[in-house]
């Protein structure tokens, strides 16, 4: 097998040269970190600040980091309101459990509309929450400075990080891609009593409620009391995020395969 | 004659996180130690199991703070062949960097650590310096600078950015400059060779016989590397050398390791080539339906249970920083992974600690646990 044997590096010497030797290589160092500081001087240099992100950086020789490729950073979550679809999968993908959906204004007085609030005392910035978001409102910006002197404002509500949004810091760019053979929601149609549920809460309004055929009832046998329509899913536009299944009330959507 | 059990830890700087080495000592000879583990259990291995297989990658950053990328490295090809998930090439390349500049991150810190256990400064601030550069890049691409939460179950999250590959290379050529500065530092110092040499000494028969792995056990001689033995991911298409010494001492160590920070910068080089002409999918495209997006747990009872999903048992095994790591995972065809056992490389070089300590002095203490390189945090999980 290959190897690299690395013993005959080790020189051990007895002379007094050998203690030098190595302040001169500290000293050399001293020297040309007079002239490019390892350092940054924190709270007056940023390293966000784009002008000075492009002054560091390997390329001109300075050791401080690669500082302009730093949108990807993974900090405090900007929301966007707006276009919130209030499909709970920012919560379900959360693996510390810190997002709850609380009311915000905006929905219509049937439906609550629903926005995460997020734990920052939880969190670990993991980024499934902006990732598993179908619509990019829940992303991630570049922002890194959260000290507060009080535990409960560590609890960000939607407002709170609309305000982060409107301050139009970097965001995260990545968007992971869903795959291909995602599951799809099923209908079991003889339990359905077409109640519209489903397609009352569907974030996406991909659920229509069509007409099917009445069944005629055979002689000596009760057909079921239903209103005659069935949800039909459009699974383009289906984010997958299961609030049918949660509010029907005969058990009648499931995850499958449609074949 | 008066001889005395004493406590170095848990709160010790020689410990390096929490864990208490008991010591009986007869004026400063070492008679026996007892090293104490469990100070930092957090159970990780039972959390997984009532995790979502992807969400499980959010605690392999916390097994090892220091080498987090290895051991979501370790956990996923676990999981992909428990799901039956073939990775892209261009993500396993993309992993091999990952963990390669993992590898010198993670001997830096302890090159840093090791420094200041004898007593030099210089050089922990030198290494501190070194090692920011590659948390940048890491940071670049992962989006964070320590729990990197990366990898994916058939894959990695995101493609390199733009500029990536230049600026790695930019590193690259940096510490390759600094590891002769490192040298210069240490091997040059006569206290340095006083310090160390023939210190803590293992032969090759007594590592084997103590399962000790990594740079401890190729310091002694025994050629033993996972990327060359069972290669993993594209590691049977990189050329690299395995580094080994003969002596087996705090010194060999040290050598290993930096050794094996220049061949990680050979692999990461090749591995860079490879990335800037081979552009294509970092995510395979087919996962286990329920893989993709994080379902609402709710509705039918048990839908996935239902369905027969197929199962599957998944085991690695890599090289990581500090040695061989393994991985199990059991697939019982639920969303969850019914079982997982993580094997620490740390935990048995630190458990044969009475067969390198004896015989020595308590002043040497810091220096040979320091060569072993211990991270408390793999060790209790």
């Amino acid at each position: 097998m290959a190897g690299a044997q690395v013993e005959e590096k080790a020189k051990p010497s007895r002379s007094i040269l050998w203690v030098a030797r190595p302040m001169l290589t500290a000293a050399r160092q001293f020297g040309r970190s007079l002239l490019r500081p390892s350092t940054i001087v924190y709270p007056f240099e940023r390293l966000e600040d784009p002008q000075f992100r492009d002054r560091v950086g390997v390329g001109s020789g300075m050791p401080i980091g690669v500082g302009h490729i730093w949108d990807n950073y993974r900090g405090v979550h900007a929301l966007n309101i707006a276009t919130c679809i209030s499909c709970n999968l920012c919560a379900f993908s959360c693996p510390d459990l810190c997002i709850d959906m609380v009311t915000v204004p905006g929905g219509d007085p049937k439906h609550a509309k629903k926005s995460p609030q997020i734990d920052y005392g939880k969190c670990s910035y993991c980024g499934f929450c902006s990732d598993a978001c179908p619509e990019g409102c829940l992303t991630m910006t570049t922002r890194y400075e959260l000290s507060v002197t009080k535990r409960a404002e560590m609890i960000f509500s939607p407002q709170k990080l609309q305000e982060v949004f409107d301050r139009k810091l970097p965001m995260n760019p990545v968007r992971v891609e869903r795959p291909a053979n995602e599951d799809a929601i099923l209908l079991e149609p003889p339990l359905c009593i077409g109640c519209n549920a489903c397609a009352r809460d569907c974030p996406t309004n991909c659920i229509t409620m069509l007409d099917i055929p009445k069944v005629e009832a055979k002689p000596g046998e009760k057909v079921a009391k239903r209103i005659w329509k069935e949800p039909v899913i459009n699974d383009s536009d289906c984010v997958r995020c299961g609030t049918c299944i949660s509010v029907c009330p005969k058990e009648c959507l499931f995850w499958g395969t449609r074949t | 004659m008066s001889e005395m059990w004493i406590n170095m830890g848990p709160q010790h700087p020689m410990t390096h996180g929490l864990w208490n080495l008991r010591v009986k000592i007869d004026g400063e000879q070492v008679l026996d130690v007892d090293p104490e583990m469990g100070y930092l259990h957090r159970g990780i291995e039972k959390i997984s199991e009532d995790r979502h297989y992807n969400e499980v990658i959010t605690l392999m950053d916390r097994c090892c703070y220091v080498a987090g990328m290895s051991w979501e490295h370790l956990y996923v090809l676990a999981a992909e062949q428990a799901l039956h998930v073939e990775p892209p090439e261009r993500a396993e390349y993309i992993r091999v960097m990952s963990d390669e500049f993992q590898r010198i991150g993670s001997h830096v810190m302890w090159y840093a650590a090791f420094v200041q256990d004898i007593g030099l400064m210089t050089p922990f601030l030198y290494g501190m310096r070194d090692r920011d550069l590659v948390l940048d890049l890491f940071q670049s691409y992962t989006g964070a600078r320590m729990t990197y939460e990366y990898m994916r179950v058939g894959g990695v999250r995101n493609d390199l950015p733009p500029g990536f590959i230049g600026e790695a290379r930019k590193v690259c050529d940096w510490l390759i400059d600094r590891f002769v500065e490192y040298d210069q530092l240490c091997l040059n110092s006569d206290i340095f060779h006083k310090r160390c040499d023939g210190l803590g000494v293992m032969n090759a028969q007594a590592c084997i016989d103590h399962g000790i792995t990594g740079p401890m056990l190729r310091s002694a001689g025994v050629r033993r590397d996972l990327r060359k033995d069972r290669p993993y991911s594209a590691y049977d298409r990189l050329e690299f050398d395995v580094a080994h010494a003969e002596a087996g001492d705090v010194t060999a160590r040290y050598l290993v390791r930096m050794e094996e920070m220049r061949q990680s910068v050979r692999i990461i080089r090749q591995s860079l080539d490879w990335l800037e002409h081979h552009p294509g999918p970092v995510l395979a495209q087919e996962l286990p339906r329920w893989l993709g997006a994080p379902y609402a747990p709710v509705g039918r009872e048990g839908y996935l249970l239902k369905r027969n999903y197929p199962k599957g048992l998944g085991f690695s095994a890599i090289e990581e920083p500090h040695g061989e790591a393994l991985a199990y995972v059991v697939n019982e065809g639920s969303e969850h992974p019914y079982r997982v056992k993580f094997r620490s490389p740390v935990f048995a070089n630190v458990s044969a600690a009475r067969q390198y300590l004896v015989g020595y002095r308590v002043a040497d203490i810091p220096p040979i646990m320091g060569s072993v390189d211990v991270c408390v945090g793999e060790v209790d999980r």
